[in-house]
């Protein structure tokens, strides 16, 4: 998978913020790509700037300076071939699950109807049969993001940008939800950015991991994921895993953002 | 609304109406101060036809201003919210008008104005228009950052946004808004009768002060509320079935809670 050609190419990337104490370097520098079908996950601390990298590769932000290239077309204006899954769902509380996941085509102007058994066999496949027709606020958290997804599916995207889907979550629905995410994304061949701030999830999930340090928001290294697929969670608990995870962990500490205790209680 | 929830409220009002028919009668207060609410009912059933030609001018003057508040203010809305430049031009201006006391530059717009209904529906326009603009204003602005982006990420412009998006959620707010410009529309068409008018329930409530008939004054002061609560409920209804998905209609909550 790694060695398909590539998707999504970043360079030099640079990206400032003006504030009232003076502009700050969101993205200083940052160039990586994503390989067709990659599964890439950005990790860091707050403040890495993973959120605006987001932002800039669907277009929704211009660069300060550095270029972003989709599929061979560099990024100047908010792309339309991609899927977005941001923290919170952002449905509309007046339609139905259905109908917020058949808005993704409303919007662009395609009759929705030729799309609903297709809606329907994704809100199936994500486990929301027989919720179809109820309303957002009659959802928990888990389905409402899960509506989201199929929201940024149903128009079978070949990029799918995902901002901290789960960071609004209860720690068992994330489980389930890394569970589903894997199992989307190797059925639909999808290419996938994936942010978040749990190494766990980033490991677990990904075929590349990228650490990010904090202001400026630059690359601190990239770890390569082999674990066969598909996963299961016990996965979590294997040696390799475990070192996966701690070298991510220990680069964190190498920036300051974790810190240990000084040394560990006597037992 | 069940009768759990609009018992307590009546209860209270008969037994105020009860307090008051009975303080009349044991204090021998003299009718042209203050009429028992009987004597009000008698002359209300009386004056029914006098009423209710009075009552369907003040109505008109209050729709028609209403109408006009909504047409000019939601568009105004859009404008300062889709304009930074209009926004910069109008809006400071805008809410510091809203100092400036309406009732009291009526005189001068019925002056203006002339005669007949015109010049009552602008002064109900005026004194309405401006909760229409600022819930607008803050409903079309309460769309969430997120939302926007999806929108264009899915290649929508900003008509389409608007329609399917922007709109519907600004309108809970809208509705807000539009429930207090219509209780004020009300306010406005009496102001503009008391100032100068020849027909209205303002008019009815001036003359029937004039001749000391306190019955019938207090007649049109029932009918003139309602006139506003008729209103009121309404924009309500409407609203109930424009927006059933927003959390103040949600059925566990109308329920109560305890």
């Amino acid at each position: 998978m790694l060695n398909g050609p590539k998707f999504v190419e970043v360079s030099d990337l640079v990206r400032v913020f003006p504030t009232p104490e003076g502009p700050v370097r969101a993205l200083d520098g940052v160039s990586f790509d994503v390989r067709r079908g990659e599964f890439l996950s950005v990790v860091g601390p707050s403040g890495c700037g993973k959120s605006t990298l987001a932002m800039l590769i669907a277009g929704l932000l211009r660069p300060t300076s550095g270029v972003i290239t989709v599929d061979g077309r560099a990024v100047d204006r908010p792309q339309t071939d991609l899927g977005i899954v941001f923290q919170n769902a952002v449905l509309l509380a007046w339609r139905t699950a259905l109908d917020n996941v058949l808005l993704q085509l409303e919007m662009r102007g395609i009759d929705p109807r030729s799309y609903r058994d297709r809606a329907w066999e994704l809100l199936r496949s994500v486990g929301l049969e027989g919720f179809e027709r109820r309303l957002p606020h009659e959802l928990s958290g888990g389905m409402r993001q899960r509506v989201a997804i199929c929201r940024a599916l149903i128009h079978d995207p070949p990029l799918l940008l995902m901002d901290e889907p789960f960071g609004a979550l209860d720690a068992l629905t994330r489980d389930q939800m890394t569970l589903d995410i894997q199992g989307i994304c190797a059925r639909g061949g999808k290419t996938v950015l994936f942010i978040t701030h749990s190494i766990t999830e980033a490991v677990f999930l990904s075929d590349r991991v990228i650490v990010m340090t904090p202001r400026p928001g630059r690359i601190d290294s990239v770890v390569e994921v082999e674990l066969p697929r598909p996963r299961r969670l016990a996965v979590r608990e294997l040696p390799a895993f475990a070192g996966y995870v701690r070298g991510i962990r220990d680069r964190f500490m190498a920036q300051g953002v974790l810190r240990d205790i000084e040394e560990a209680p006597a037992p | 609304m069940t009768w759990r929830d609009w018992s307590p409220p009546l209860l209270t009002l008969v037994a105020m109406v009860v307090v008051w028919e009975l303080a009349v009668a044991l204090l021998r207060v003299p009718e042209y101060i203050l009429p028992a609410p009987r004597g009000i009912a008698a002359a209300m059933v009386k004056e029914w036809r006098y009423l209710a030609q009075h009552t369907w001018i003040t109505v008109q003057e209050v729709l028609l201003g209403f109408a006009m508040a909504v047409a000019v203010g939601i568009p105004i809305a859009m404008a300062i919210v889709y304009s930074p430049l209009i926004e910069r031009a109008i809006y400071p201006l805008l809410v510091g008008s809203q100092s400036v006391p309406k009732i009291a530059i009526a005189p001068l717009l019925i002056f203006w104005a002339g005669l007949g209904l015109f010049p009552k529906v602008l002064v109900a326009f005026l004194i309405s228009f401006f909760p229409i603009i600022i819930d607008t204003v803050v409903g079309l602005r309460s769309v969430e950052p997120e939302m926007l982006h999806l929108a264009r990420s899915m290649g929508a412009g900003a008509g389409r946004t608007f329609v399917k998006i922007r709109f519907p959620t600004a309108l809970p707010n809208i509705f807000a808004g539009l429930k207090v410009a219509v209780t004020l529309s009300v306010v406005g068409a009496i102001v503009g009768e008391f100032i100068q008018a020849d027909r209205g329930l303002g008019y009815a409530l001036l003359q029937a002060n004039a001749v000391m008939d306190t019955r019938l004054g207090f007649a049109a002061i029932i009918v003139l509320s309602a006139v506003g609560i008729a209103m009121f409920v309404a924009v309500d209804l409407l609203e109930r079935r424009l927006i059933p998905w927003h959390a103040s209609h949600r059925s566990e909550l109308a329920a109560g809670t305890l």
